[in-house]
């Protein structure tokens, strides 16, 4: 038997309750690095090199004698921080520009659109492996990298909602109630896309840090010694034969958060998508 | 337009063409359309689906922008397509009564919204003005801390014209408000476009495939077919006497579906 519409969306509530309890916990941990770190995760020691899991050192160390598990944590600060931050001005500026367009159109709507498929017409990798290249890395330069395209999805997804919002009788009574555009776009529509907005946003947190990280990784993100697990995994990959704990707990942890969020994201989507269906 | 009628008259557009550019191909939605509105007057406009009727409405209060031609209203000629400024005069009502509130916020925050300043005295003013609409529009103060969603068709419709009334407008122009509704609700909400009209003197101009509402409420028809007008004139000669095929076919039709007899 097929499971009742209210039995599907209790399961999607605790899949959001778990996954967020998840992601929630890695962002106080990525917070709280600095206090819960066994040792100084710039700290190098020729006789602490490459040291197996163990004592000390839950993660191990690695080539340089840095404990594992230390850079892990503050990686994890850079890499959610980066993300964050990322996705929190890639969703306000293809936010405003989305919404703009959708409700004023014309030759602003024309320009910003072509842009955004110009964005669209090359993978993003690409694009942000050439612009990384072109600004000479460093973490600024990959969040540019990834920001030039990234927020083409917030603007195509709010245009859209927007178009269709105007368009609904309450909008236009509004209009003919005296209200300006810039109160009907703050007080009517932006209420009404920000729950998509925010899932869109959710799901993008995922493929943002493989981004970051694949960039690190590339050496055109975070500049060594800085730890982010990109350019940790990096840094340590020719001794992974000897010392494979400082790449797979980098590894490990990035592979964790992009699920836990993509997770998160799908399950809030998956939510939404059933209770406006029912 | 006959003599006197001039300075009764509340709304009106003039020689309105109004093509749309789709798919390019160019439909013409209206082609030469001029009407009057009097002061406490009900105009229905009738026709069958895609006759501009609806488009003329929108034209009308500027939520579309004719090509050429003019409406008046309150005495000064309005800007084109600007339906802001439209507002000062008239309000719409919308066929889809819930999807003509904000689904996120109740009713007193989309009422209040609405609120012409200078009608609202400071100190509670815009409260009792709100209620007094409510009650005249045959609705209760509860139903205010609820969103759209939690109330019926037709008590929503009501809501929409307490609504567009507490601008301060006195025209209304209605688009097939009663066609969601069931038969009673309608009943009743077209009994209230009858009271607003004889005791608050609004006039409406009430778009309408239904021609039994119209002979029931309507003091003049229009009849239109493919953006044109084909006749005008008093209710009972145009539905009782019609000068065009067009109008004894629509009558037929509404026969056939054993809809009541014209007034």
């Amino acid at each position: 038997m097929k499971p009742s519409v209210k039995d599907r969306i209790k399961r999607q509530k605790l899949k959001i309750v778990i996954s967020s309890a998840a992601a929630l916990l890695l962002v106080l941990a990525a917070l709280a690095a600095p206090l819960l770190v066994p040792n100084d995760p710039y700290r190098t020691g020729s006789d602490l090199i490459r040291k197996a899991p163990g004592g000390a050192f839950p993660f191990g160390t690695d080539n340089l004698g840095r404990c594992v598990f230390s850079r892990v944590l503050v990686g994890a600060r850079t890499t959610i921080g980066v993300t964050f931050l990322l996705v929190a001005l890639s969703f306000l500026i293809g936010t405003a520009a989305g919404m703009l367009c959708g409700y004023y159109g014309s030759v602003l709507d024309e320009l910003l659109m072509r842009i955004a498929d110009i964005m669209l017409a090359f993978p993003q990798m690409v694009v942000a492996i050439a612009v990384a290249g072109i600004l000479g890395g460093g973490i600024a330069g990959a969040m540019a990298a990834l920001g030039i395209t990234m927020w083409t999805g917030f603007a195509r997804l709010a245009r859209s909602h927007t178009k269709s919002i105007k368009a609904l009788p309450y909008v236009q009574a509004a209009v003919l109630g005296g209200k300006s555009g810039a109160y009907i776009l703050a007080h009517h529509i932006l209420p009404n896309i920000l729950a998509p907005m925010v899932t869109y946003a959710l799901t993008q947190i995922g493929t943002t840090m493989i981004g970051i990280s694949g960039l690190s990784f590339l050496g055109l993100g975070v500049v060594p010694p800085q730890a982010e697990w990109g350019s940790m995994i990096s840094e340590q990959r020719a001794y992974i034969q000897i010392a494979p704990w400082a790449v797979l707990f980098p590894a490990l942890a990035a592979v964790l958060t992009i699920l836990v969020f993509n997770y998160l994201g799908d399950a809030v989507m998956d939510y939404r998508a059933l209770s406006k269906n029912r | 337009m006959q003599e006197g009628m001039q300075e009764n008259c509340v709304l009106r557009g003039e020689n309105i063409y109004k093509t749309y550019d789709r798919d390019s191909s160019i439909t013409e939605a209206l082609k030469n359309v001029s009407f009057y509105l009097q002061k406490g007057e009900i105009l229905g406009i009738a026709g069958e689906s895609g006759s501009g009727k609806s488009t003329l409405l929108r034209t009308v209060c500027g939520l579309e922008k004719a090509d050429t031609g003019k409406i008046f209203a309150g005495g000064e000629e309005l800007p084109a397509g600007d339906a802001r400024y439209a507002g000062r005069y008239m309000q719409m009502i919308f066929q889809d009564a819930y999807a003509s509130f904000d689904p996120g916020r109740t009713m007193r925050k989309s009422l209040t919204e609405f609120m012409a300043p200078e009608k609202s005295s400071p100190g509670g003013g815009s409260n009792e003005r709100i209620l007094s609409l409510l009650y005249e529009t045959g609705l209760t103060a509860d139903l205010l801390d609820r969103h759209p969603a939690a109330l019926s068709g037709g008590q929503c419709q009501r809501m929409s014209i307490a609504r567009a009334l507490l601008t301060g407008a006195d025209i209304l122009l209605c688009d097939e408000i009663t066609s969601a509704l069931d038969v009673s609700t309608q009943a009743r909400v077209a009994e209230l476009l009858l009271r607003l009209k004889r005791q608050k003197g609004i006039s409406i101009l009430l778009v309408s495939h239904d021609l039994a509402l119209i002979s029931q409420l309507c003091d003049r028809v229009m009849i239109m077919k493919d953006g044109a007008v084909l006749e005008e004139g008093n209710t009972r000669e145009v539905l009782e006497r019609p000068r065009s095929q067009y109008t004894n076919e629509l009558l037929a039709a509404a026969r056939e579906l054993e809809l009541p007899e014209v007034k």
